[in-house]
Order: C-alpha cells, then structure tokens, then sequence
C-alpha cells in the first residue's frame, strides 16, 4: 500500500518534470533573492544557455547582465511583490545572444513550505508574430496607399458584404464619409442604386466559389451626378497565411464610353437605313421594269434583286462579325451558310451547310467580294447539285503557306455528269471569275472526283498587315 | 383578299410596296408615319394587317410603338415589320410576340410570301 502511495509520489514527481522539459516556453523559477533555482531546457535552447551558467546566478548578472533589463526589474521588483501572478508583460530587448527579441512573460508566485516563496516566469519569444504583425500592418498601410492612388472608386469588403475600406475616389465620387461607408453593405449606400438582385447573386458567388464578377452594368440616377453608367468588377483577395478573405470592388465610371458607342451605334443604324433604303428603292425600281418586262426577261431581274439582297445581307453580316476593324473569316463563313440556308433552304430542307474555317481575318474591304464569291459558288451547289433535294455543301477556309485556301465541295451530281442537272449558269461562272480576279486569286484545278464538285480557290492573304490600319481607314 | 396598311416613311419605297401587295390581290392603305397610321387605325375602316417599317423619320423605334398602340386598338390585326437594320436583342424585345418580319431590301416575291404567310397565320 505504502509503495503504492509513494510510487504515485514518484510518478508525480517525474510527470511534472517531464512537463516542464516539454513545455515549449522557457521556464524559469526564481528564489525570492532573485537567484535562479533551476530553468528548462527551452528557456537553454531559446537563449543559448546551460544549466551550468543559469543556477544559483542571479537574474541580472544571467548571461554577461544581458537580462538586466528595465522592463524586467519593473515586472519583478514593482510588480510582482504586489500581485500573485502577472500575464502578458511584453519585454522587447536586444540581446547579445540572440539579438532584438520580443518577449511576452507570464509571472506566478509559488508558495512551498520552507523556502520563502519562488516566482516562476514563463518566457515566451513572440518576435516572429510581431514581426509578422508589424509586416501585415505595413502591407495594409501600403494596400490603402494604392487603394487610395487608384482613380477608379473601389472598396474592400468583408465576407459578410460590409465594407471594410473605401478609396477616397470612392468617398469623392459618390460624395460620403468614411464613417457612412464603414461597416455598411453596398446595398445600403446612396439611394439603394447598387441593391441589384442579380448583382447581389454575383457578389455571393465571388468568395466561397472565388468567382469574380466582371463588368456587371448599372445605369440609374446618382445624387449629385446625374444618370451615369458603372461597370462592376469584383474579384477575391487573400494574403498568404491568412485564412480570412477579402473582396475587391471596382467601379468603373463608364458613361462617357457608353455614350460614345451609344452615339456610334445611332449614326450605323441611320447609315444601315439609309443604305437598304436605297438597295430597297434599287430592288423597287427593277421590280417595277420587271412588271413591264415580257417574261423570258423575268428571271434575269428576279436574279438580279436576288444578288442586291446578298449584298444588303453581307453588309449585316460584316457589322455582326467584324472585331473593329477587320472581319473574321471563320465567323463570316458561318453567318453566310446560316443565312443561306434560311433564305434558300428553310428548315425542312434535305441539303445542309457546313463550315470549317481557321480562324483567319480579312479586312473589310475584301468581305463583300469574299462573301459573294462564297454566295456565288454555294447558290450554284444548292441550285444545280441536288436534283433529288439531298445532300451536303462544306465551306472550308484554311491557310495555306502564305494564301487563304477556300473551298467549296459538294456531294452532288458532280459536273461531269452532262445528262445531270447541274450545268451552272454562264453568268455565275462569270461573276466568281470576277470576284477571284478582284481578290487577287486563282481557281485551283480540282481533280476528278468521284462525286460531287470541289470548287477550289487560292487568295492572298486577306490579313490586314500591322501597322496599316490608315490604309484601311482610308 | 385582305386590306393591308402599309406605313413607310419613303415615298418611293411606300408606293413599291403598294404596287407589291396589290399585285398580289390585296387591296392597301397608307401612311407615313405613327400618327397617320393611328388616325386610319381609329376609324371604322376595316383593316387585316399592318407592314410598318420600325425606322420612321426620327422615331427610331416608331414601328414598334406603331404595332403595340395597333395592337391595343385592335387586338386582332396581324403585324408584319419591315427594317433593313440588324435585329438586336434590344429591338426583339419590343416587337409583339407571334409577329413577322422582313428583312430590307426585299422583293416583289418575298413581301408578298411574307404577306400571304401573315394572313395564313
């Protein structure tokens, strides 16, 4: 029994050492004198010490009277005397072990039969974490400074949408405070114009699903400044290390930019209408002479609006398609097969269209030939190919060295077949010659097929080359 | 054969369309803008369909409007628009739903398809 008790003894005992060896602060314990009793080995460890050095010296003469430290005699000869334990007393030294240091000390007095009374200190190095927190505040400082440089108005929000932090083009903008904005959600500000149900679904999106919000449009009434027009752009931020993320919000003031394309966009329409009213008053004029014309004549007028109408679509065409200031030729092909097959072919047609196309782009004055020579040469497939109403047109253009290949193959009746009906009209033949000519190109002799006809063309590069857009223009 | 009103602001381009549809039978009536339609619109006059260009003068969307104030005077009118600009989203929205549209220039042939589709319709 007796062993038992005194094994339970022995077991305390090593368990209370063993946990202080394993503590990671530095521990130390001092006698009421201020003579050390006995140290841990983290506290040997974190300054360099041994066992040897630290017993039985005295606090301030430890290490060459590195610990002879202002702030550490106020702690034990002020402090402690009058309190049983202190926590938290930050101790910042430069010592000439271990160099600039950061301490934090937690003080306990322990009282034991016999020897007056000890005080064990607990010694923690908290220079990295300072350290750290001294870089994250110089970064925020310096993250405002660009916040503040940026000239569109932006905020910061918190995961719960309050703004943390406002640039001051924000604040000027939209004329309030730092006070008005802080804390507050982006919905709550002016006159609730950014209370947008669908950009409030956007914005939930951007920090769980890190899905940034890109040019969100508002156009409403500000106070101050009149209507005006904002792209939104949000995106998540984070800093490493730091599991709290943070949310970006730009607003681009963009009213000037879209009154711009706003007036652009009303003078191509008056444009656009004028020039089909004219192709329409044309269209007009030849369907009055073909009233009065004997019939053999008919079909050549009836052909002819047919071509002027091809013309009023290629103009749509290269407005949907151009990228500024050229057309892109795979997109271009695409619209031409989509159109052709609604005007000639209709839904319940047996023929279709398909396009392969590089992604290659031409400048606009070469669409319109481009485009009717493609009309041109896909009309004479769906006309002559397919006496029985079935079968198959490819668009193909691709780049071949330094030409633009275009082809156009069908799996009809083939031209070779004198008895079929596919014998091409002269004057179509004549136009794609035309047309060729004026591109700057010539027909490839296609070989025999077995099926079908392949019509193919090889052209200059149609690429506007660097650095010529005045060429263009002009 | 159905009575048609044309409104078409050029008087070129109107009389054409006139010329086109009654040659196909039909008899029409014109106008050249919003308001000339609206007053032939309220009268007794018996009117099937309306072909209204959606670019009239300086209305840009003068059509639509046209169709919409139509619509509500006479619910059962069948509306073909004419315009020879690109058909953005922004102008589908304001056509009436189940109307048709041709496309500018057109011909003798496809307004009056057009205008033999509408009234099938």
């Amino acid at each position: 029994m007796s062993e038992i008790v005194i094994g339970k003894k022995a077991v305390s005992g090593i368990a209370a050492s063993e946990i202080v060896e394993t503590v990671p602060s530095a521990l130390i314990i001092l006698d009421k004198n201020l003579n050390i009793t006995s140290a841990n080995r983290a506290f040997y460890q974190t300054f360099r010490t041994s066992a040897d050095e630290t017993e039985g010296c005295h606090i301030y003469d430890l290490g060459n009277r590195q610990w002879d430290i202002p702030a550490l005699r106020t702690l034990l000869e002020s402090v402690i005397p009058h309190r049983a334990s202190v926590e938290g007393f930050e101790v910042e030294h430069d010592f000439p072990t271990i160099g600039r240091r950061t301490m934090l000390v937690n003080a306990r007095k322990i009282f034991r039969p016999g020897d007056g009374g000890s005080i064990l200190l607990a010694i923690e190095d908290v220079s990295e974490e300072r350290a750290a927190r001294a870089e994250s505040k110089r970064n925020w400082q310096l993250t405002q400074s660009i916040v503040d440089t940026v000239r569109d108005p932006l905020v910061v929000l918190e995961n719960d949408m309050t703004i943390v932090t406002a640039s001051k083009a924000f604040l000027t903008m939209f004329g309030v405070t730092e006070e008005e904005t802080h804390g507050r959600r982006v919905s709550e500000l002016g006159q609730h114009q950014w209370d947008v149900p669908a950009l409030r679904h956007l914005m939930e999106k951007v920090l769980p699903e890190n899905k940034p919000i890109e040019s969100f449009e508002i156009e409403d009434n500000f106070p101050g400044l009149g209507r005006r027009v904002f792209n939104l752009n949000a995106r998540k931020i984070s800093q490493p290390g730091n599991h709290a993320h943070r949310m970006l919000l730009v607003f681009e003031d963009i009213t000037d930019r879209k009154q711009r394309e706003r007036d652009a966009l009303s003078l191509t329409n008056e444009i656009s209408h004028r020039i089909k009213n004219n192709l329409q008053v044309i269209v007009g004029l030849i369907a009055y002479e073909a009233k009065w014309t004997a019939a053999p004549c008919v079909q050549g007028y009836k052909a002819m609006q047919a071509r002027i109408g091809a013309i009023a679509q290629l103009y749509d065409l290269i407005s949907q398609t151009s990228r500024g200031r050229t057309v892109a030729v795979d997109a271009y092909l695409r619209e031409i097969a989509k159109t052709m097959s609604a005007s000639l072919l209709g839904n319940m047609s047996g023929i279709d269209i398909e396009v392969k196309g590089d992604p290659l782009e031409i400048d606009p004055d070469r669409a319109v030939p481009f485009g009717l020579l493609v009309n041109e040469l896909a009309t004479n497939a769906i006309k002559h190919a397919f006496p029985h109403g079935t079968g198959h047109i490819m668009l193909c253009v691709e780049q071949v060295g330094d030409q633009i290949e275009l082809t156009v193959v069908d799996d009809g009746v083939g031209m070779k077949d004198k008895g079929s009906a596919k014998v091409p009209e002269k004057r179509g033949s004549d136009y794609v010659a035309i047309f060729v000519r004026q591109l700057g190109g010539t027909i490839v002799p296609s070989g025999s097929e077995a099926t079908g006809t392949t019509v193919r063309v090889r052209l200059p590069l149609l690429l506007v080359p660097p650095g010529s857009a005045e060429r263009v223009a002009a | 054969m159905a009575v048609v009103l044309i409104v078409v602001d050029d008087v070129f381009i109107r009389e054409i369309a006139e010329m086109m549809i009654q040659d196909a039978g039909h008899q029409t009536l014109s106008a050249s803008d919003v308001d000339e339609a609206l007053l032939l619109l309220r009268s007794p006059q018996h009117i099937d369909a309306l072909f209204t260009d959606i670019y009239l003068k300086v209305a840009v969307h003068g059509g639509c409007d046209l169709a919409h104030a139509a619509i509500a005077l006479r619910p059962k009118l069948r509306v073909l628009y004419t315009t020879g600009n690109s058909i953005t989203e922004k102008m589908k929205a304001l056509l009436i739903e189940g109307t048709h549209f041709l496309r500018k220039p057109y011909t003798q042939n496809q307004l009056q398809n057009s205008v033999r589709d509408l009234l099938a319709a």
